[in-house]
């Protein structure tokens, strides 16, 4: 299956107004009211929102499950609606739940999917033992699947749906629910797909993923994709960083955020002080502005309260400069709670 | 559907049968329902009923005659709804969404099923010929009609299979389902001639009974095994197998390609 990436190439997704509601008439639950989406081929995109934000239900509107009310959407250049067997033939899904037949040993789970995807019985058996060697289950993929810890299942799920090489993966909470190992060895393995040019969507609920390993992060909130960019798009979008000072001598916290508010004539609330803990915080006064005669954006901030502090004698151990966090973006974003 | 439908829709099926028996194979306390469970109904059945002075004449001469056609079909009857359960049980695992996002057949899922199934039919079916030839029943058209007597239990099963997993993919929970699909399974040996001829039954069941599938493939059986007239109960018969399969078969196909 081709992957390489020319100018010429379809979105791996394009989606536009989709809007999905369930339940009877009346007292229908509207899941999505209004997605627009673009995910190029070649990246990672994570689908960032959280419970009940509509992700799985996008997940599986993508995936040829689920039917959209209205809007546009297509996959690979495949209109998921019109042409639902050309989508399917060129993705695959790690559903929420594993997709595998516990009563089955690992390969033969594997051995199955890939047939059914298409592949012949030799080129099949072949690709699941790469696949089980690629997963770190060569020894246990002989064992039935019921007997298998909840990382093992959710490798081999992931392994199932790369048999046939996707031009696309989509994954819908890969690693909720495991331990940190699990976690750490299944993105080991997601890193090495993405390596190979493989496009992956993938919701999540950890920001922190999100943040290490998405190219481009969309945030989902009330059945919309409420933002879209880098991660560092998203922190900068949120706006102001935040410059971090520790004191040499906590006595002085008092005094110090005296000197900043006064000589840097910031608005109230801008200085966090802990009296006693030599801990202040300072938050940059605007973006790209100027306040006064320093720029007030982080590294103004920075060089104004670093001047400010030295001209007062008052004895800096530590001074940094810090961007919002992902979460704190997420959170203002959201309107979750700060 | 095209050409290359039907054969992918064919190959997809064969490798969703495999996929059953080999369950099976790996997982062998699952055929303890289907095969055990049988013998040990029949060998009751027939240890407390079969010497009764009933229905003579009706079918070779001895109850035990009579009756044995009638727990042939009971059993298939109470094996059928174990295809609606299996193809619940996947509906509602991650493997639905599964098969749905794979480029595969869509009637797979429901004819490699039933495919394996009468594998299952047929070996119950194989297996009660057999213990009954110890009880004494009595075939007397030989291998052709022992042959017969198992194509008869696999269709009146499969057909039985189709219509229980149409109404198991309508009900959608497991457990209701279960409760739903064996009611039926046990009453309609017992309203139907598979263990009194129809005439013999209260008055108000007679009419039932008589139109039942079971009175159909049952009477078919005793006739094959005893020498009777055989286009009647055929034509009864195949008339419930088409009614059973071809329409509820193709709505449990709709029903499990759309999801909640």
């Amino acid at each position: 299956m081709g992957n390489s990436s020319t100018p010429a190439d379809p979105p791996a997704i394009e989606a536009a107004g989709i809007t999905k509601s369930f339940g009877r008439s009346g007292e229908r639950v509207a899941a999505l009211t209004g997605v627009d989406l673009t995910v190029r081929t070649g990246t990672l995109a994570a689908l960032l929102g959280p419970n009940g934000a509509g992700k799985t239900t996008l997940v599986r509107i993508i995936a040829t499950l689920t039917r959209p009310d209205a809007g546009r959407i297509s996959v690979l250049g495949f209109d998921v609606v019109a042409q639902p067997a050309r989508v399917r033939a060129r993705i695959g899904l790690t559903g929420q739940y594993a997709g595998l037949d516990e009563a089955l040993s690992g390969r033969d789970n594997l051995v199955l999917i890939g047939r059914l995807a298409g592949l012949g019985r030799r080129p099949a058996r072949e690709r699941a033992t790469e696949l089980a060697a690629l997963f770190g289950l060569t020894e246990a993929i002989g064992r039935l699947a019921r007997t298998y810890s909840g990382g093992m299942r959710r490798r081999l799920d992931l392994a199932a749906s790369l048999m046939t090489r996707p031009a696309l993966l989509v994954l819908d909470e890969p690693t909720t629910g495991l331990d940190p190992g699990s976690r750490q060895q299944l993105w080991a393995v997601l890193s090495t797909l993405r390596a190979e040019g493989t496009t992956m969507l993938l919701t999540t609920q950890y920001l922190e993923e999100a943040d290490r390993f998405a190219d481009i992060v969309h945030v989902l909130n009330h059945g919309r994709v409420i933002a879209s960019g880098t991660a560092a798009q998203l922190k900068a979008r949120m706006g102001r960083a935040v410059v971090e000072v520790r004191l040499a001598e906590p006595a002085a916290t008092a005094a110090a955020a005296r000197v900043l508010t006064g000589r840097l004539a910031l608005p109230p609330g801008a200085v966090h002080a802990e009296d006693g803990t030599g801990r202040l915080t300072v938050t940059a006064a605007s973006r790209a502005g100027v306040v006064g005669e320093w720029a007030g954006d982080g590294t103004g901030t920075l060089l104004a309260a670093a001047a400010a502090l030295r001209a007062d004698g008052v004895p800096v151990a530590d001074l940094s400069l810090r961007q919002p966090s992902l979460d704190e973006a997420f959170l203002a974003l959201t309107g979750g709670p700060a | 559907m095209t050409g290359v439908g039907v054969a992918r829709a064919g190959r997809d099926s064969a490798l969703l049968a495999g996929r059953q028996l080999r369950v099976l194979r790996l997982n062998p306390g699952r055929l303890i329902y289907p095969l055990v469970q049988p013998v040990v109904l029949l060998v009751l059945f027939v240890s407390v009923l079969g010497n009764l002075a009933l229905a003579r004449g009706a079918a070779g001469g001895s109850y035990r005659q009579f009756l044995i056609p009638g727990i042939l079909i009971q059993n298939a009857a109470l094996t059928a709804p174990s295809t609606g359960l299996g193809l619940l049980r996947d509906a509602g695992s991650g493997l639905a969404d599964r098969f749905r996002s794979l480029p595969m057949s869509r009637s797979a899922v429901l004819i490699g099923r039933l495919a394996a199934d009468a594998v299952v039919f047929a070996a119950q079916a194989v297996l009660l010929l057999a213990v009954a030839a110890l009880l004494g029943f009595r075939v007397h058209s030989g291998l052709p009609g022992l042959v017969v007597i198992v194509a008869v239990a696999v269709s009146f099963g499969l057909a039985l299979a189709v219509i229980s997993a149409w109404f198991a993919l309508l009900i959608r929970d497991a457990e209701a389902a279960e409760r739903v699909l064996y009611f039926p399974a046990i009453a309609l040996a017992f309203v139907s001639s598979a263990f009194a001829p129809a005439g013999d039954l209260a008055g108000w069941m007679q009419p039932i009974a008589r139109a039942s599938p079971v009175t159909a493939a049952a009477g078919l059986i005793r006739s094959v095994a005893g020498g009777g007239p055989v286009a009647s109960p055929l034509f009864h018969l195949t008339l419930w197998v088409l009614a059973l399969a071809v329409v509820p078969g193709m709505l449990a196909v709709r029903r499990w390609q759309s999801s909640p």
